[in-house]
């Protein structure tokens, strides 16, 4: 349980990086290759289970999309949304880096600063499962 | 008489055609492509929202930037 605090709090650090760096970003999280909420900007349980339930049930959807395309899995994901932006970046392992953006946001942008952090969240990550 | 019933007849045929080609182009600029896949190895596939997958994806992905993350 101490691990898992600790490598959430690392995450919790890395996305807090991200969101200084990529100011479109209006909320984003990290869910696991195993589909848990690992880190979020939600502080209430419910309102995190509810996020994690959405975006594990919208990752699932893409990948059976992938795979009626031939392929095994999204690399990243785009949705215009209508009222603002989800982009969706995969990691090692299965996991997702996802972010939420206003329907003005520079998305290409957004989603080149997320390609550069994804490195550090695998690093947690694997730092976590390793411990 | 004849002669109106027959400009009546082609007045409610350019009526018609107007009416469909209006529906045809605004279900055209409907289906914006709201989705963008990128796969791995570089090759990229867009859904259209007029879609079914696209549709249901999107309905999550509005969910999702409604709550928040």
């Amino acid at each position: 349980m101490a691990e898992r605090s600790g490598t959430t709090e690392a995450l919790d650090l890395v996305l807090a990086d991200l969101r200084a760096l990529s100011e479109d970003i209006e909320s984003c999280a990290v869910l696991s290759g195993d589909q848990d909420l690992l880190s979020s900007s939600h502080t209430s349980a419910v309102d995190r289970e509810r996020a994690g339930a959405l975006l594990s049930a919208l990752v699932n959807l893409s990948d059976r999309v992938a795979r009626e395309s031939g392929k095994n899995h999204a690399s990243q994901l785009r949705i215009d949304a209508g009222d603002g932006h989800l982009l969706l970046v995969r990691l090692e392992g299965g996991g997702v880096l996802a972010a939420t953006t206003g329907p003005e946001a520079r998305v290409g942008l957004v989603l080149y600063d997320m390609r550069n952090s994804r490195g550090e969240v695998e690093k947690v990550l694997a730092k976590g499962s390793d411990e | 008489m004849k002669k109106l019933l027959r400009r009546l007849l082609l007045l409610g045929a350019i009526a018609g055609a107007v009416y469909a080609a209006r529906g045809y182009l605004r279900a055209e600029s409907a289906a914006t492509e709201s989705v963008q896949m990128v796969f791995d190895d570089g090759s990229t596939r867009s859904l259209a929202s007029n879609t079914t997958e696209g549709r249901e994806v999107t309905d999550i992905a509005r969910k999702i930037v409604e709550i928040g993350l």
